[in-house]
């Protein structure tokens, strides 16, 4: 290649992280924070917190029992390498500002020209039924539109659900993730703060989608936020989260634990874009329960991050439920995505779907790890498991662990798996169509996840599109 | 298959009481009879989730269930039912009755 070229090419390489600066990457200074834990995890600590929140007794037991089971659980040694995590080096709550506020000219500044980078009151104004925005360990900010909770639609933060709607939080919290499901849950059960509550009413279609956008702003800092949408029967919603952080030179974590319940008939879609800076372990807890004739649909974008490992699950309990995952992950130099899904057949004539699809690039590795399970007395169940690796480069890496446990000789499955490389031929034959190189690899990329980012709201579609690009951005040359 | 019960002498009500349990083994197979606030249960020691051990989790008297130590799910003593999830199938529960102060368990 010339000099010159070799040069252009450098610049859009320092490009990539200039931009992620520039939009994501920056970070606030913390003056005026109103409380920020010590470092590590003690029973001090979280009885701090609940005592911060001014939280129920039960609440406060919860989060200790907690404790005791993260401090028992080894740390998985099955999935990414997490061994790096120091949870001593964490703050473990961090709160920006005294109080939730409604109106947008209330929250503070600094966090406010956060948000207003981020793009955030914009969106809501244009195609959004609400709102939530948090900001460190909790929600700084969250409006749901009149409408919606004139239909009683309650959307707010869980840590004002826990105040104002306590029966509906008591009886759902942890029944679908119990603290004990895995380290990172009892971790997150211990500590957590903000999230989103959503309680759907019976019957109740929520046109437009409810949306929460989670930053971290501190060095070192954990993010725990705790999601839990209930749907009653034939209710509809879609919720959409997006997530970023600032590039720092040590690692902060990001443990969410998502819940939730579909009623008979109802209709959830979650969807995430989360395009973390590359020094953040994502390591989330997703799972859904879907009743008679529920349908519940996982959309899940991840790109970004040190190290993902999230496998959102659906537990079809109902007859005649549905259940589809739909999946991305982006793996570039350093990162390791380990994503993936599970689908419990639990009752006859349930009906799933999952497409996954990964890119590696520049020596990044992504893993497909999946459990279909059908159950004894499941009859009539129908799976399609679809996952697909793109490489880009020699030194990259994808790696397919699917678990398949059938319990009914008629239910009617199929699993495909196709690794491939962006070919030589493809590449020429767009070249000879008048394409530059990079550009025909951009092209076979959004190819590649269309079927993903069609089922994206044109804003969500277009803005992920525009990420893949980025990543791609001198990956040829 | 036979529809024959077994009669199994677990313990003196003795040696049982309120919020403990028993664990015994029968042909191969771990059962237990726990104790919630005076009433005696029998249930199958093993978690449906992944077939690890059940009756050793903690017993909450005042809603009937006992918790996985593994994973956490809640199961109901008096049905066998699963009320938290990840376990979503029942586990066999099995009559307890008390003979001379010995407690039965029927399988």
């Amino acid at each position: 290649m010339a000099t010159a070229e070799v040069l252009a090419e450098k610049e859009k390489v320092q490009g990539i992280n200039a931009d992620y600066e520039e939009k994501f990457g920056f970070h606030d200074p913390e003056t005026g924070y109103a409380y920020k834990a010590p470092k590590g995890l003690t029973r001090e600590i979280v009885e701090q917190i609940s005592e911060y929140k001014n939280e129920p007794d039960w609440m406060r037991e919860f989060r200790l029992k907690a404790l005791e089971i993260f401090e028992s659980k080894p740390t998985p040694q099955w999935g990414a390498d997490l061994d790096q995590i120091d949870f001593d080096d964490i703050h473990y709550f961090v709160r920006a500002s005294e109080k939730v506020s409604q109106d947008w000219s209330e929250v503070p500044e600094d966090i406010k020209n956060t948000f207003d980078r981020l793009g955030i009151p914009e969106a809501e104004q244009k195609f959004l039924s609400g709102v939530g925005a948090q900001y460190e360990s909790e929600v700084v900010y969250h409006q749901v539109n009149e409408k919606l909770e004139a239909q009683g639609v309650i959307f707010m933060d869980m840590d004002t659900a826990l105040r104002e709607h306590e029966d509906i939080v008591k009886e759902y919290f942890a029944t679908i993730i119990p603290a004990s499901d895995n380290k990172l849950a009892a971790l997150n059960s211990a500590v957590w703060s903000g999230g989103s509550f959503v309680y759907v009413p019976k019957g109740v279609k929520v046109e437009m989608p409810l949306q929460a956008y989670f930053r971290i702003n501190t060095e070192n800092m954990g993010q725990f936020e705790r999601t839990l949408i209930i749907a009653e029967d034939d209710a509809d919603v879609h919720y959409i989260e997006g997530c970023t952080a600032p590039t720092y030179s040590t690692d902060s974590l990001h443990s969410a634990v998502v819940e939730i319940v579909c009623k008979p008939g109802s209709r959830v879609r979650y969807t995430t874009v989360q395009n973390w800076s590359q020094n953040v372990y994502n390591l989330v807890t997703k799972r859904a329960v879907a009743q008679e004739r529920a349908t519940m649909e996982w959309v899940d974008c991840n790109l970004g991050s040190k190290i993902t490992m999230k496998y959102p699950s659906i537990y079809l309990l109902g007859e005649g439920a549905h259940g589809e995952v739909l999946s991305i992950a982006f793996a570039g130099e350093g990162q390791h995505q380990d994503a993936g899904a599970k689908i419990i057949h639990g009752a006859p004539n349930t009906t799933s779907s999952v497409f996954s699809k990964s890119i590696s690039k520049d020596g990044g590795r992504s893993t497909y790890r999946g459990l279909l399970e059908v159950a004894d007395g499941a009859t009539g169940t129908r799976s399609k498991v679809v996952c697909d690796a793109l490489l880009l480069d020699e030194k990259s890496q994808s790696d397919t662990y699917p678990t398949i446990r059938i319990g009914e000789s008629d239910a009617d499955m199929g699993h495909e798996a196709t690794v491939s490389k962006v070919g030589d031929d493809m590449l020429f034959y767009l070249q000879s169509r008048g394409l530059s190189e990079e550009d025909a690899s951009k092209m076979i990329v959004n190819g590649f996840i269309e079927p993903v980012t069609k089922e994206l709201p044109m804003e969500y579609a277009v803005e992920l599109n525009r990420l893949i690009e980025l990543q791609m951005e001198g990956s040829i040359g | 298959m036979s529809n024959e019960t077994t009669k199994i002498p677990v313990c003196p009500t003795s040696e049982l009481g309120p919020g403990e349990r028993k664990i015994i083994e029968h042909e191969g197979e771990f059962l237990a009879v726990l104790n919630c606030a005076g009433e005696l249960f029998g249930i199958e020691d093993r978690c449906s989730h992944d077939d690890g051990p059940l009756a050793e989790g903690e017993i909450d008297q005042e809603a009937c269930t006992v918790e996985c130590p593994r994973h956490g799910s809640l199961f109901d003593l008096r049905t066998g039912k699963p009320k938290t999830l990840p376990a979503y199938q029942p586990v066999k529960v099995f009559p307890v009755e008390v003979i001379d102060d010995t407690i039965i368990l029927e399988v």
